[in-house]
């Protein structure tokens, strides 16, 4: 659907540089970033809004970086900010602006998306009178009245607070299903990233330093910015001492940590845990997992369903632990309890040296 | 004072008792300025939204030139075309010189930069992004603009309303092209100066209460227009 390749496009002292993308058709593309990595950048190059300095752009097998393509192209495509950019026009017109761009005139395809995006009651209102949510639901509506091939979606619903968010996201989900398009969408919300897309790639700083499955990302971040970035909150730096098939024991600080890796021995390396994957318990008993320390709990907050932990063992340590376990442990800052993970559940990333 | 409560009365006379070429002069002038106004927010509203919307070297510069003909002196506007339209100017043959068509022309180079500039600023003032939306729901450049102006109406007629109140009050431009000839080219703004000179002051008063009756129904007309889609406060 999309190929790219070695794009650059430089906007003031940014330079966005990705050498390679490919997003099939009928896949969610989810690429996630901080602030500033040039997501939106790269998804206005994708829109065709951004001309690229140098590089190559095919887009449903046009070159899209031919003038005479994008308006061929523009017609094939939706793009959603994350502002929804309605016109001082009823909810009706604005929906059918697309077709009527088109010179077209579909009343039954506005009926149609009107009522899948639930907004068939607002139709007569005036669209700069509607609240947040149901201005995404029309320019949603909006994106889809001409059945696009390709949705591009930037931030979308960023401002949004979690109901409303979930209850639209329901419905583009049902829509995206039944329309089988392509989707890419840029966020900077890890977590509702991985849940939606088939595959997903992480651009720091005009880079994209990752791209593969969700969980192998989440799992096998291949740098430390990336593991900080998808959610793995303890990273630590080490060497790997010795290696017993691929049990690596890795010296960070004070402590060795066993790891379960193809890193060779003598290697520099990123010790990678991520919090949901350590235990906290009172007794020494490790139920089998190797890495076992007896820590010191330095703080306890409340972090999303869950409270966040954060250990002193030897080095910091953060765990996840459920509220029902922090009232059961009587977890509190200059406790003494026992951390423990398995050798599985941390990863190595080798250091470039 | 009583000559001016007496040229009050004479006035009011002159414009109830139906008087024919009070009525020729205030037809021209209006047929003038706004078909003048006409033209220079057919060329001026796309050519300013333009520049507003593209990017090319020299912009600012453009800008600037275009505010400064904002400023343009009526009088320097009339000359100029006036050289051109005289029998031995450039334009010569059309024979345009002491014509309505040649004071639209002179009014219409005076207009021109101020609709320009003042679509410039207010295409400007549309956020970036949401041409962008635009152009992605499959728009055209040309149809952006249009959908964008759509947006802006209320700025984009407070630019007519301003190039129309320039236009029908001014004097100097169409008096240098047009001559002030009686039943030919006399508006109300150079009738006005020639009865005043003369000291018929009840029949300058009666062309200058035209004169702002006249204005007042088109910015009447023009803001109703403006107003009518505002969303209630």
């Amino acid at each position: 659907m999309i190929k790219l390749s070695n794009l650059r496009l430089s906007a003031g002292s940014f330079n966005l540089a990705v050498d390679s993308l490919n997003i099939r058709e009928g896949e969610v593309f989810a690429i996630i970033g901080p602030n500033g990595a040039g997501k939106t950048t790269l998804l206005n190059a994708m829109a065709l809004l951004r001309e690229p300095s140098a590089g190559s752009l095919e887009i449903m097998g046009k070159d899209a970086l031919a003038p005479a393509n994008k308006m061929f192209l523009r017609r094939a495509m939706s793009v959603v900010f994350s502002q929804p950019y309605l016109t001082n026009d009823t909810v009706y017109d604005n929906v059918a602006l697309p077709l009527k761009l088109r010179g077209q005139k579909d009343g039954a395809a506005v009926e149609e998306m009107l009522e899948l995006f639930q907004i068939s009651h607002l139709s007569d209102r005036n669209a700069r009178t509607l609240s947040q949510g149901e201005s995404h639901r029309a320019a949603l509506a909006r994106a889809f009245v001409t059945k696009p091939k390709l949705v591009l979606l930037d931030e979308p619903f960023a401002s949004l607070d979690e109901r409303v968010k979930a209850s639209i996201a329901r419905d583009l989900r049902r829509v995206l299903k039944a329309s089988n398009a392509a989707v890419v969408f840029v966020t900077q919300d890890q977590s509702g990233a991985l849940t939606l897309c088939d595959t997903l790639a992480v651009l720091v700083n005009g880079k994209i330093l990752q791209q593969g499955e969700p969980q192998d990302i989440v799992n096998r971040p291949v740098s430390a910015e990336v593991a900080d970035f998808v959610g793995v909150e303890t990273i630590l730096s080490g060497k790997v001492v010795s290696r017993q098939d691929n049990l690596c024991a890795v010296a960070a600080g004070v402590k060795t940590l066993m790891v379960v890796s193809d890193c060779g021995g003598g290697d520099s390396v990123f010790v990678c845990v991520r919090p949901e994957n350590v235990s906290v318990s009172l007794g020494a008993d490790a139920g089998g997992r190797r890495n076992n320390f007896k820590s010191r709990v330095v703080s306890v907050a409340p972090w999303g369903l869950e409270y966040k932990v954060e250990l002193d063992c030897g080095f910091t340590l953060q765990a996840a632990v459920t509220k029902q376990l922090v009232n059961g442990l009587g977890l509190k800052p200059g406790g003494e309890v026992y951390a423990s993970f398995k050798a599985t559940a941390a990863h190595l990333i080798k250091r470039i040296t | 004072m009583s000559f001016i409560i007496q040229g009050f009365q004479k006035a009011l006379h002159l414009i109830f008792s139906g008087n024919a070429e009070i009525f020729g002069i205030a037809r021209l002038s209006l047929t003038v300025s706004l078909l003048a106004t006409a033209a220079a927010v057919l060329a001026g509203v796309p050519l300013g939204s333009w520049i507003a919307v593209k990017r090319f070297p020299l912009k600012k510069l453009l800008i600037a030139l275009v505010n400064t003909g904002m400023g343009l002196p009526p009088v320097v506007a009339g000359l100029v075309v006036m050289l051109f339209l005289a029998r031995s100017g450039p334009l010569g043959f059309l024979n345009w010189l002491y014509t309505p068509t040649g004071m639209i022309i002179a009014q219409f180079i005076i207009a021109m930069p101020i609709i320009t500039a003042l679509s410039i600023s207010a295409m400007q003032g549309v956020d970036p992004r949401f041409y962008q939306q635009v152009l992605t729901l499959g728009a055209s450049d040309w149809q952006a603009i249009k959908v964008c102006l759509k947006e802006i109406r209320l700025t984009v007629l407070a630019a007519v309303i301003a190039g129309f109140g320039r236009l029908v009050a001014e004097v100097g431009a169409v008096m240098i092209v047009g001559g002030n000839i009686r039943h030919q080219t006399r508006m109300l703004t150079t009738a006005t100066v020639m009865e005043t000179n003369m000291g018929n002051f009840d029949m300058a008063i009666a062309l200058g209460l035209i004169l702002l009756t006249l204005s007042f129904a088109v910015n009447l007309a023009l803001t109703l227009i403006q107003q009518k889609k505002v969303l209630p406060r």
